[in-house]
């Protein structure tokens, strides 16, 4: 345990710290002037390192615990101003600013413990750039004999004296201190505001504290600019108590997050009374303290999730939301959408979902079930509507067609027999037409026949009836594989149609330049993989794929198109053979 | 005098066969039409007596173009006509500004003389 080791010399050396102050203090007999009465210097310290250790060992995964390690052992570094020489009392100053930028840092960033926003992480480089900068920039015209402290040490970063200039350094730094303490206070502040439930009793005992040692900072370094008497000083040193509490807040935030994992016990007991997946919902988001929690279900066969509705669900990226997706280690089996906030505790979340997950599965088989009641009552008024539309082209191709052509050669014919009474030598030229507009109505009355059944479909099977459409295709197509065998007849036209649909396509919208057609029977199903090397970018919910998924899924199939632009577009099907009426009939043929 | 006739519909055999006939019939075809757009240009450069109007064009449908024919300044008289039977378009026939209806099948220049005498 490489983590439990560092903790440990951590604590050894905070330990050490403190006890060579104290060892200082006793030798000595009196503090330099800087520093706090040792109790709160070691108060300060300890509470720090000691709460941060904790955080950081139950935590390890939240650099909260390792910040407030951190702020611990910096706030010893005070304790050099003993040594007395300029560059160590240089070090103990910037150790006490950065103490206090730390603190500020773990406001900005609790309880995530690490800068998630622009807006964070512009004030935490602001806070460190304040406490350092700000502490150089105080320090250039500063002259200790001049501004009436001969015994301090020398002054190592001044570059000329001048005590209007000095008081201006100083001055300065404090101003934009406060004004980031109150900007820090005001966000936290509005985060307590606007925080959902589970963040809100994250966020209680930092929101406490927080604002009123922030207020006691804001304090210390307006009354520091102006000047303090001897008294006030020393009310102020024993002030600096108020510190102790923050990082026992920042834990207590931290641990709130953990205390909560005895609800489990009663999520287990409530679940097993939840009937439906409402009652499922409701029990994990009382057990996680989310009432925005939401529940999906994965549905493998449309590999995407549903609502307990049995709509279809989008899983959040990014935002406010956070999503933990349960499953059994091969498959999907849900998916909890909550407050970002709960994040922090991911297993917590992870915990209470495995103790659902009998009651989750079960919700899951119900909703799964509305969604495929849902999918059948829409693809049954799609399959009427196709049949519908399917009408009405053919009553259209037939009015353009055959029709316009048969009443052509009736108005030819009635003129033949006009000129022959005339007597008239036009009778041949009319009858020649007549032939020829007949021909073509049969050609046309044959390729609508074949839009409607395919005779070579019904008479020669699937393999030879790709062939013919692969030969009339406009895109060269090459066939890789076609099945020998005849299969049951509504698998062979659901085929047909789809690579029939899949061709024109490719014709209208791919530019492509060629097509590959596969199709495997394997399994007792029929594979179907039809590409093209066009643009791409098929939008699968298009209507007339959309018909030929109601065809294949009616079949128990699954049809699925791929494509990205710019590379291709992919159509695969799969289409059981060993269902419905005929497929008897064929074992038995 | 011949009466001059535009015919209109988008299909060139039936629009070939009834000029034929028409003429054969007594009939001076002036000029032929695809679509609605260019049957109404073709009755303003033309300026026929009567119009043989297919119902299904493409562009606006014969209705359309009757209505807009009654408005042009020499109305010619318009008579419908469609491979559909004249119960396809029983309520719209009642309402419309043309003359008269006659089904595809039944076109002939007796007929067609019957219907623009009618009134």
């Amino acid at each position: 345990m490489r983590g439990g080791q560092l903790r440990l010399t951590v604590a050894l050396l905070a330990g050490t710290l403190g006890l060579a102050a104290l060892g200082l203090v006793a030798t000595h007999g009196e503090e330099p002037g800087f520093l706090l009465p040792i109790p709160v210097e070691l108060a300060v310290g300890w509470s720090f390192v000691g709460a941060g250790l904790v955080g950081w060992a139950r935590r390890p995964d939240n650099p909260t615990g390792l910040l407030m390690t951190l702020t611990g052992l910096v706030w010893f570094g005070r304790q050099l101003e003993w040594l007395d020489t300029p560059l160590a009392s240089h070090l103990s100053h910037v150790s006490v600013n950065l103490f206090l930028a730390l603190v500020a840092h773990q406001l900005v960033v609790f309880p995530n413990g690490a800068a998630r926003t622009r807006v964070e992480r512009m004030l935490v480089v602001a806070t460190y750039a304040v406490a350092l900068g700000g502490y150089a920039l105080s320090k250039l015209f500063y002259d200790p004999t001049a501004e009436g402290c001969a015994g301090c040490p020398h002054n190592l970063l001044l570059l000329f004296p001048n005590s209007g200039l000095n008081a201006i350094a100083n001055l300065v730094p404090s101003a934009v201190g406060i004004v980031l303490v109150v900007v820090i206070l005001a966000r936290l502040v509005r985060r307590w505001w606007t925080a959902s439930p589970p963040a809100r009793r994250v966020l209680a005992p930092v929101a406490w504290t927080g604002p009123a040692s922030l207020v006691l900072v804001a304090v210390t370094i307006g009354l520091y600019a102006v000047g303090v008497s001897a008294t006030l000083d020393r009310v102020l040193q024993w002030s600096t108590l108020v510190y102790t509490a923050i990082p026992l807040a920042f834990l207590a935030g931290l641990l709130r997050m953990r205390l909560h994992r005895g609800a489990l016990g009663g999520l287990v007991v409530e679940l097993s009374d939840a009937a439906t997946a409402t009652d499922v919902r409701g029990a994990l988001a009382r057990t996680l303290g989310d009432p925005s929690l939401e529940v999906a279900f994965w549905l493998p066969e449309r590999e995407g999730y549903i609502d307990l509705e049995g709509h279809p669900f989008g899983l959040p990226s990014g935002g406010d939301r956070a999503v933990t997706v349960l499953g059994d280690g091969q498959q999907r089996l849900a998916a909890l959408v909550y407050d970002r906030s709960l994040l922090d505790d991911s297993e917590l979340v992870r915990a209470a979902g495995a103790a659902a997950r009998m009651a989750l599965e079960n919700a899951r088989l119900q909703a799964e079930l509305r969604a495929q009641l849902e999918e059948v009552r829409a693809s049954r008024a799609r399959i009427v509507e196709a049949g519908d539309a399917e009408r009405r082209r053919l009553e259209r191709d037939l009015h353009d067609g055959a029709q316009q052509r048969l009443l052509g050669i009736r108005l030819a014919l009635r003129l033949a027999r006009g000129e022959l009474e005339k007597g008239g030598r036009a009778v041949d030229e009319l009858l020649t037409e007549a032939e020829s507009e007949l021909a073509q109505t049969l050609d046309e009355l044959r390729a609508l026949a074949r839009g409607i059944h395919p005779a070579v479909l019904t008479e020669e099977g699937l393999g030879p009836a790709v062939e013919t459409l692969a030969r009339r295709a406009s895109v060269p197509v090459q066939i890789d594989r076609l099945p020998v065998d005849r299969l049951p007849s509504a698998v062979e036209a659901a085929a047909y149609f789809v690579t029939a649909e899949a061709l024109a396509n490719v014709a209208k919208h791919a530019r492509a330049s060629g097509v590959r057609i596969s199709m495997r029977h394997a399994d007792g199903s029929l594979f179907i993989d039809i590409s093209d090397d066009g643009i791409g970018g098929a939008d699968s919910a298009g209507s007339g794929l959309i018909g030929l998924r109601d065809r294949v899924e009616a079949l128990n199939g699954r049809l699925r198109v791929e494509g990205s632009p710019g590379r291709g577009t992919r159509l695969r099907a799969e289409i059981p053979c060993r269902t419905g009426p005929d497929a008897r009939a064929v074992d038995g043929a | 005098m011949k009466r001059t006739i535009l015919i209109v519909d988008d299909h060139p055999s039936f629009r070939r066969f009834a000029r034929r006939l028409l003429e054969a019939e007594g009939f001076a075809v002036v000029g032929e039409a695809s679509d609605g757009a260019s049957a109404v240009a073709a009755c303003r450069r033309w300026r026929p007596q009567l119009v043989l109007l297919d119902i299904l064009l493409p562009d606006i449908d014969g209705f359309a173009v009757a209505d807009t024919l009654a408005d042009e300044p020499q109305r010619p008289v318009v008579i419908l006509t469609s491979s559909r039977e004249a119960s396809d378009y029983a309520m719209r026939l009642e309402r419309t500004s043309a003359r008269g209806f006659l089904a595809k099948a039944e076109l002939s220049g007796a007929a067609l003389a019957a219907l623009v005498d009618r009134r």
